[in-house]
């Protein structure tokens, strides 16, 4: 075939190389072009010829390699399909066979993973995968309420006997315009996460908040991700990780409000503030975590800042916090956490009374203690699940009273305890008693020491998540609260839906 | 303050006392999987070299799993994390990854295996999607595990990991390899088989469809492994729940008519079920396949009113009694398929 190709190869050199010389000359000699034609005629002809012999050859060829393939085939089937036979007989065969079958079994290896690999690769969609992964989500929020008290309960939770903010009622629930509920139907607020990692260094996210009066910045948080020895360092806007819901957002609670003991030590928004966050996964056979925290301490409950005459001036951090929380090590359907926490903030008020001005100044501390227990029943969409909670906080507050010099320490407490059991795939049920202020110890400018009554409210909660994306949840409430002007009884009812969109959720604990 | 300080020496102390405990334990690697299979294979893989540990117990639904602080701190002291990835761990995976503040795991990190890197994958979506559409994920069908070249395909996956991260046992793992591909290549194809072609050369003709007229030149039969069993009723319809045993069902050329449930995750409603039901009884279906988690209801329904049987098995090691490791599970299955296809007596 070599031959073949070089004698066409040659002869249509010639044939160029004689066109070439023999068109000038023939310009030049025209007497001579039927002579030039006649030899070109018998050029192509005898191209004509080795083109058909080229051809017949080939074929004759590709009959030889078919046939030569067929025979490959047959003795490939011998060797890797042997008979019976053939093993059993030839002794001296058998080592050498086996030695075949390994070097060519690491080949099959390799030619099956090749093969799946071309497989896979043309299976692989031809989207391409974004190249920044900022997590965006938005969680909608909206529900039905009633309540019974003429007044309505917002109102109430501002006037609580031994809480409310001042002690002047009139001014008592309009510090929190976006937290006035209406009977009716609510937003409660838009909410807007954003999440990613900055850098091998560092993760950040922020969580923002809006409805139709005022937006506001949750949480913004810049957290460390290359640490060692299990340490984890947060700063910015950050929800505190005392207690056990207090780092968590509304959209992640059990039941459509928080408790009350929240409420009232801490706020709508919980414990949230500007400052930085240390925490320690300790190296021990269980969970165990502990945590310190410095906070700017602008917060109206915990460590309000007034700082003008005739309060000192402090610098920040006003606030700190430590907690540990202890998870021992359970079967697989069990899960068991106890947290400790403890805050301390600078606090100053001052309170109007009869035309004249009360200036206090001294510290919040605060205790808490919670526990959560989870059961998984392993059975899908959370069905026989249960999930018991409890947590109580214990705040000393010791003001003094700049007027006078003297000391007025109070002394109050509050608790909740809740459980959930999904009584269907996707379906729970809860109950949540509450009480706030057990210890209710009081020390008033005019009135002296107090000893105010508890709150109580109980709850019962019905949700549904249709999906990992939706939710919808019925609530009832009947809370009795002590006030300054007595008990007030009240029902409360609210259906709500909330669903998020964007990034699937984490499954936190 | 005198209560914060008592908090932290006391915390300081426990901590002492049992990291001195933790420090006892033997320095073998220490190898957290996702799912109690990835943890079977890649048990096989290192022999008494590692200890490996599961999150999942096979016998919940892996997608709704929730963090909980006993997965934090596994985690914590990981050498090496293998998931499934395709986003069947999307739930829980970034929380426990976060807390334990392990940087040998993180993603990107050379501890983080996505087991998923070199697997044939099915359902890959071709179009965008959207959550209209239920629990459809972006990266295709993440039961590939299902699929028993995908469990070799894995082995080889972890093998290779293990060999990067530790040279010095390359050869134990390379050795645990051969024999783990073994093992499963003769519960596919029956010892006889396997011995006369190798494992490799049997699992690439039938990955390219010719292992049947293969054989049938050789003049062999099926073999008496899965492929053997099930052979014969190639081409016979299943239903199953969820879409989760569709590997498993093409690997075998099982198709699937239809899943009960209208849409991945959705729950099976009744109108889907006549329609599927008179399709069961059009295509003479005799298996509804589905896991112990889900409720049978729907499928003891649809039993009632087509030939079929319900067959309940665990989709993942330790699902169930039988399910004792990954080979034993896939066993349990295919055998509980052959003996539902191979029933004769008529139903009503």
């Amino acid at each position: 075939m070599l031959k073949m190709t070089q004698r066409l190869a040659f002869l249509s050199i010639v044939v160029a190389f004689t066109t070439i010389i023999i068109i000038p000359m023939a310009r030049a000699q025209d007497s001579s072009n039927q002579e030039l034609a006649q030899v070109l005629r018998e050029l192509s002809q005898q191209i004509q010829d080795i083109k058909k012999e080229h051809a017949a050859a080939l074929q004759t060829m590709q009959r030889e390699i078919d046939a030569l393939k067929a025979q490959l085939q047959q003795q490939a089937a011998q060797t890797t399909l042997p008979s019976t036979v053939t093993t059993v007989t030839t002794v001296t065969g058998v080592p050498a066979a086996a030695a075949i079958s390994t070097a060519s079994r690491d080949d099959d290896e390799q030619e099956l993973y090749a093969a799946i690999k071309s497989s896979a690769a043309a299976m692989l969609p031809a989207t391409p995968v974004p190249g920044v992964d900022l997590d965006a989500s938005v969680i909608i929020d909206g529900f039905y309420h009633y309540d019974s008290h003429k007044l309505g309960v917002s109102h109430l939770k501002n006037s609580l006997a031994g809480f409310s903010h001042a002690h002047d009622q009139d001014d008592a629930g309009h510090d929190h315009e976006h937290s006035v509920i209406e009977d009716g139907f609510n937003l409660r607020h838009l909410e807007l996460g954003l999440s990613a990692a900055v850098d091998p260094y560092f993760t950040a996210w922020t969580t923002l908040a809006f409805d139709d009066h005022a937006s506001e910045v949750e949480e913004a948080v810049i957290q460390s991700s290359s640490l060692p020895w299990g340490l984890t360092l947060s700063a910015g806007k950050i929800k505190s990780g005392i207690g056990r819901m207090n780092h968590q957002h509304s959209h992640n609670w059990d039941f459509f409000d928080q408790p009350l003991v929240y409420d009232a030590l801490f706020g709508d928004h919980g414990l949230t503030d500007k400052g930085l966050q240390l925490t320690w996964l300790a190296p021990t056979p269980f969970h165990f975590l502990i945590g310190a925290e410095a906070f700017q301490g602008n917060h109206e409950t915990v460590a309000n800042y007034l700082g003008s005459d005739p309060f000192p001036r402090h610098n920040g951090p006003r606030l700190l916090t430590s907690f540990l929380k202890f998870g021992p090590q359970l079967d697989e359907q069990h899960a068991l956490q106890f947290g400790l926490s403890y805050v301390q903030g600078r606090h100053q008020e001052e309170e109007d009374h009869d035309g004249h001005t009360h200036y206090f100044n001294g510290y919040n501390r605060i205790y808490g203690a919670d526990v959560v227990y989870k059961y998984d029943a392993k059975r899908p969409h959370g069905h026989g699940d249960v999930v018991l909670q409890g947590e109580f906080f214990h705040r000393q507050r010791d003001l003094e009273l700049l007027n006078n010099g003297q000391d007025y320490n109070n002394s109050q407490d509050g608790y909740y305890l809740q459980a959930l059991y999904g009584f269907k795939p996707r379906w729970r049920v809860g109950a949540r008693w509450e009480q706030l202020g057990v210890t209710n110890d009081v020390h008033d400018v005019h009135d002296g020491k107090l000893s105010y009554c508890a709150s109580n409210r109980a709850s019962a909660m019905l949700d549904w998540k249709l999906s990992e994306f939706s939710l919808l949840r019925m609530q009832t409430t009947n809370g009795n609260f002590a006030t300054a002007h007595g008990r007030e009884d009240f029902w409360e009812f609210i259906m709500q839906l909330q669903i998020s969109i964007g990034k699937h959720a984490a499954h936190d604990f | 303050m005198k209560y914060p300080a008592f908090l932290i020496v006391a915390a300081f102390l426990c901590t002492a006392l049992a990291s001195a405990l933790a420090r006892a334990e033997a320095q073998a690697i220490r190898i957290v999987a996702t799912t109690t299979d990835l943890a079977d294979i890649t048990r096989a893989i290192c022999g008494d070299l590692a200890i490996v540990t599961s999150i999942t117990t096979g016998q919940e639904d892996p997608h709704a799993l929730s963090a909980k602080p006993g997965y934090v701190v596994s985690a914590r002291d990981a050498d090496l994390w293998i998931r499934i990835g395709m986003e069947l761990e999307i739930g829980w995976e970034g929380p426990i990854l976060r807390d334990s503040r392990n940087r040998r795991i993180q993603v990107g990190a050379p501890g983080h295996l996505d087991a998923s890197t070199n697997v044939i994958r099915l359902d890959v979506p071709t179009q965008a999607i959207t959550r209209a559409m239920g629990d459809v994920h972006p990266m295709g069908n993440p039961h590939y595990w299902l699929d028993p070249l995908n469990g070799r395909i894995v082995a080889k996956t972890i093998t290779d990991k293990l060999c990067d991260l530790h040279p010095q046992h390359q050869d134990a793992f390379q050795q645990n390899l051969r024999n783990f591909q073994n093992d499963l290549d003769e519960h596919m194809f029956g010892q006889t088989l396997v011995a006369r072609f190798g494992g490799a050369k049997l699992w690439r003709f039938l990955n390219d469809g010719t292992l049947k007229p293969q054989l049938a030149a050789a003049d062999l039969g099926a073999g008496d492994g899965w492929y053997g069993l099930l052979e014969p009723y190639a081409g016979s319809y299943v239903v199953t729940y969820h879409r989760s045993w569709i590997y498993l069902l093409e690997r075998f050329n099982l198709p699937v008519l239809a899943e009960m449930e209208p849409l991945p995750g959705v729950p099976p409603s009744g109108r889907h079920l006549a329609k599927l039901a008179q399709d069961m009884r059009d295509k003479q279906v005799r298996v509804i396949l589905q896991e112990p988690f889900y409720n049978r209801k729907a499928a003891d329904l649809l039993a009632k009113r087509s030939p079929a049987t319900v067959l309940v098995r665990a989709n993942a090691c330790g699902g169930s009694a039988e399910a004792t490791s990954y080979l034993a599970m896939l066993d349990s299955v295919i055998r509980g398929l052959h003996n539902a296809l191979s029933n004769d007596t008529p139903q009503p």
